[in-house]
């Protein structure tokens, strides 16, 4: 249905939210570090971006504003997915302007609902 | 004459010999302290989640501290990789030391920036600074660049502290590949010691011929040039046996100017980086020893074993050479500053041990050691040399070298085991063999070079090499600059 | 060639005819030589032999690791929730049952996957995994990590047990909160909060030593995450003679926001400890307590400049604008942070603030227009 962005190092959490997503069928990128993401932001376009802030080679914040400035990406909906929950981290991430903020450990079954909300819209 | 030569062959003989195993048993019993605290530690944190520390508000924040000189060709990356460090409260500040050439400019491009009006509280002396510039873009909100007058390493690392609002100091050189964790690793100690902790640093390790990618190390390998193959293995033996041990006795003298995370209340309380020497990383950590002593406070020097720093070393022998000499300049100039520590009871372990140690194992020894060599050719060139017990002797230093090296790449091995192919451990094996006689004897010339340059006080030497971060040397010599002066294995013949 | 079989002989001679007629360092020379030679050639072999154990070992591990992961992760995939639990262990369980689970490395594996996958998820996938865990009877192996004799096996344990809430094992881990080894201690009496539905706090009462940083850290990230946590009255503990359970405590009324505690964070701002009265001063500012403002500033001039700017900051966090004139004082000051601090804080009165300061700018010294000009800047 809808092609999703997934951007996690955890090799765990990656399988986990890539099988789960394709079972709701859509359509299920994954990038493992931040660089990959970068690239991949910028060669395709998708319809969300799930995404961690602790990442490989580039911070998940950058990746956030890189999205957010670039035009036809701007209005994708992001939903960051992290264990970081600092306060500072997740106000910079609301004021690069993602739409959700879900700190680990997370329900699935409450995230493919966010996922199906966050589409909606 | 033959009085003389008595004289000398008694030298030779007895009061070397004895020197020998002194530090023959030194070696002996730091490698034994090492052993613990290493082990102590791999226990200790086999099973630590390190993400505590990311996730909590209330762990320690963070400046890190990067001079730049010169470095347009990889700056830009270089930030880069330092700003996906995992680490919840930080902020990264390069100090660009009135780079000659565009370093700035790509900065700004790079990452939308612009000047500020920042007030800085100026705490420490340094040169003038040009302007302070923070992003548009909130993305990169952590990076703070600092343009200033050049003035040398100790004196950008000085105005990065009075712009620092955090309460650690991370000190790093720009273009080390730092590992993602190393925070983590190295500001835990902060939170776990019972005494204050007034810095720590991590292990430093060779990149050459390793696999890099966008400042991020992705493949361990060992060198392919001898010199830096040389240096992987004094590197290992410096850090995990000598520190290691230091670390356990709470005696460390120094911490790499590569990487080293420090208190920034005691640094700057204890007046920050000092110009006045070449070997600054070593000498902050004495005078806040020091100044802990002094206000009989307690505190604790933490090194940890897990290798969070790679630098590119030297590859040819005039480079290396010239990064020996300014260690041993280094070396001088702290011992001579700080001397009335000398068996000083007031600075109980600092005193009677660390600067002992220093001052005999590391400035001395190598001075002996050419002595003993001198008068070995001139004893051996008028005949006076019974060549069988001068073999004898000379085999024992041999073997004992062979020994330590070995013991080194054991730790290594039962550590991190970066070399993970037997072919690399092997090489490094028979690497030890041929130290002792092709590479041992070059930084004894080094260093006594070093002293030379130190007492005739050729200052030409200093100031060019000083220089050497604002100067115009090329890359590598830069990453020199900053490295610590090592623990220098020592034979004697 | 002829060189070994030329020394071989010469040693031979050399170490059993004539050491005893040398003198005495050529006698030492020889020992350490010969104890060199075989210290060498031993750690050869065993780094060697180890080598090759630990590449077996690693193979090993990482081909269990995979199978055990992708078995796990088919839960996660197909384990629906509608289906309702029961149905989904059933379906599970006999593949995992299959598994050598005598073999310590496959059991070890399994158990430290399926914490990992458990401390990750909360909901149905969390549930299903405990469920089993305990199906599979791995607690019988908690069990028996608990009364090891390895400290490092003790923790093990213990976190198995806060990970899978095994309600049974309560008591053994509250004996262990008092264990000589100070981490088996720490993670005892983390373990115990999450598991302790009565008095998940009973520890603090009879806590030795002081509590490490690293170790309020870790208890404030698990009280704070943990849902079923029952949250006392934190202001209790502020009059014990432990100083690091006044910080630890103080940190907990900031953030369950406990107002009850305001009376004993009064008494506290006389505190012989330095960063007791700052952190006291700060939990103020958070918990808005506009009433003790006064009282703030009442202490403020012989306080230590750490607990100055921490008051001005919290001057600023309250913003009851009743203090203008005495942020705008603060100007004079010679210390630098405490100019900061008061500008800060006079911005952090919102726009009323912002107003002010602009005004301020024209009319002090070049020093204190950097300052303001600082503060106004919203891009630092």
């Amino acid at each position: 249905m809808a092609k999703i962005l997934i951007i996690e190092d955890e090799e765990l959490m990656l399988k986990a939210l890539e099988f789960r997503l394709k079972k709701d069928e859509h359509e299920v990128v994954v990038a493992k570090d931040g660089r990959e993401a970068l690239q991949k932001v910028q060669s395709d376009t998708y319809d969300l971006i799930i995404t961690d802030i602790m990442l490989p080679f580039v911070s998940g914040l950058e990746i956030i504003g890189k999205v957010k400035q670039t035009p036809h990406l701007a209005h994708v909906p992001m939903i960051v997915l992290s264990a970081v929950g600092l306060e500072n981290v997740v106000l910079e991430a609301f004021e690069l302007g993602v739409d959700d903020f879900i700190t680990k450990p997370f329900n699935l079954t409450e995230l493919t609902i966010r996922v199906k909300k966050l589409l909606k819209k | 004459m033959d009085a003389g030569f008595y004289f000398f062959e008694q030298i030779f003989n007895s009061a070397i010999f004895y020197f020998a195993l002194v530090v023959m048993c030194s070696y002996i019993i730091l490698c034994f302290f090492s052993a613990l605290e290493m082990k102590a530690y791999m226990r200790k944190n086999s099973f630590i989640d390190y993400r505590e520390i990311l996730v909590s508000p209330y762990a320690p924040s963070v400046s890190i501290l990067a001079p730049a000189y010169n470095e347009e060709a990889t700056i830009v990356d270089n930030v880069k990789s330092i700003m996906s460090l995992h680490y919840g409260n930080f902020e990264i500040i390069i100090i660009n030391d009135g780079s000659k050439d565009s370093s700035l400019q790509k900065l700004i491009d790079a990452y939308q920036l612009e000047k500020v009006n920042f007030c800085v509280n100026e705490q420490l002396h340094h040169k003038p600074i040009r302007g302070i510039y923070k992003s548009r873009n909130s993305s990169y909100s952590r990076l703070i660049v600092i343009d200033k007058e050049n003035g040398g390493k100790s004196d950008a690392l000085n105005a990065g502290i009075n712009v620092s609002s955090k309460d650690l100091l991370l000190c790093i050189d720009v273009d080390c590949i730092v590992e993602q964790d190393a925070l983590l690793k190295l500001v835990k100690p902060y939170l776990e010691e019972k005494k204050r902790v007034i810095a720590t640093g991590g292990v430093v390790r060779i990149a050459n011929s390793c696999e890099v990618e966008d400042g991020r190390l992705v493949k361990v390998h060992m060198p392919k040039n001898i010199i830096s193959r040389f240096q992987v293995l004094e590197y290992i033996r410096a850090f995990l046996m000598g520190r290691m041990a230091w670390s356990r006795l709470n005696g460390l003298l120094i911490i790499s100017g590569a990487m080293g995370l420090f208190d920034k209340e005691i640094v700057i309380k204890c007046g920050g980086y000092s110009h006045e020497t070449v070997g600054e990383d070593m000498e902050l950590v004495v005078r806040m020893r020091r100044y802990m002593h002094d206000h009989n406070l307690k505190y604790q020097v933490v090194y940890i074993p897990d290798p969070l720093c790679w630098t590119e070393s030297p590859i040819d022998f005039k480079v290396l050479g010239r990064q020996r000499n300014r260690w041993t300049r280094g070396t001088i100039e702290t011992l001579w500053t700080h001397r009335d520590l000398f068996f000083n009871p007031k600075y109980s372990i600092l005193g009677l041990l660390s600067y002992p140690y220093w001052l005999f194992f590391e400035w001395l020894a190598p001075i002996l050691e050419g002595i003993g060599l001198i008068s070995f050719i001139l004893l051996a060139s008028l005949g006076k040399i019974n060549w069988e017990f001068s073999g004898i002797l000379f085999f024992m230093v041999y073997a004992f070298s062979i020994l330590l090296s070995t013991i080194a790449v054991l730790f290594e091995e039962r550590s991190y085991h970066q070399y993970t192919s037997g072919k690399d451990v092997l090489k490094l094996l028979l690497l030890a063999f041929i130290e002792p006689i092709v590479y041992h004897p070059l930084t004894i010339y080094w260093s006594i070079r070093g002293n030379i340059d130190k007492f005739t006080g050729k200052k030409t030497w200093g100031t060019m090499t000083r220089a050497g971060f604002a100067g115009n040397q090329k890359k590598t010599e830069v990453t020199a600059v900053s490295q610590a002066v090592d623990i220098k294995e020592q034979q004697n013949v | 060639m002829l060189i070994i079989l030329s020394t071989g002989p010469y040693l031979e001679n050399l170490f059993l005819h004539r050491l005893p007629f040398f003198p005495d360092n050529i006698k030492i020379s020889l020992f350490i030589i010969m104890f060199c030679t075989i210290a060498t050639v031993e750690i050869y072999l065993y780094v060697f032999l180890k080598k090759a154990k630990m590449k077996r070992d690693k193979y090993l591990d990482a081909k269990w690791k995979e199978k055990i992961s992708n078995m796990l992760s088919n839960i996660i995939i197909y384990g629906d929730e509608d289906d309702g639990l029961e149905k989904v262990v059933n379906h599970f369980l006999p593949r995992f049952k299959k598994l050598p689970l005598n073999n310590k490395r496959v059991r070890e594996i399994l158990i430290e996957e399926i914490r990992i996958y458990h401390a990750n998820f909360t909901g149905f996938t969390a549930d299903v995994l405990k469920e089993l865990f305990v199906r599979l009877k791995l607690y019988k192996y908690t069990l028996k990590k608990l009364k090891s004799r390895l400290w490092e096996v003790q923790v093990e344990g213990v976190r198995e047990v806060a990970q899978f809430w095994l309600y049974q094992y309560d008591s053994l881990v509250f004996a262990l909160t008092d264990h000589e080894h100070e981490i088996v201690r720490m993670e005892a009496q983390t373990a115990y909060v999450r598991l302790n539905k009565e008095h998940p706090f009973r520890f603090l009462d009879h806590m030795r030593g002081r509590i490490l940083p690293w170790h309020q850290l870790i208890l404030f990230e698990i009280i704070t995450k943990a849902q079923h946590v029952k949250i006392p009255s934190f202001s209790k503990w502020l009059n014990s003679d432990n100083d690091s359970i006044i910080i630890f405590c103080l940190k907990l009324i900031s953030h369950y926001q406990q107002l009850d505690a305001i009376g004993e964070l009064i008494r506290l701002l006389k505190h012989p400890n330095e960063e007791i009265r700052r952190m006291s001063v700060w939990v103020i500012g958070k918990l808005e307590a506009e009433f003790v403002e006064e009282e703030l500033l009442h202490i403020y001039h012989q306080e230590t400049l750490k607990v100055k700017v921490e008051i001005l900051t919290t001057i600023g966090r309250i913003s009851s604008g009743n203090y203008f004139d005495f942020l705008k004082g603060c100007l004079d000051s010679d210390l630098f942070e405490v100019r900061m601090a008061a500008m800060k804080a006079i911005l952090g009165h919102g726009k009323k603030g912002k107003i002010m300061l602009e005004e301020l700018l024209d009319r002090v010294s070049i020093p204190n227009q950097g300052i303001i000009s600082h503060v106004l800047d919203t891009r630092i």
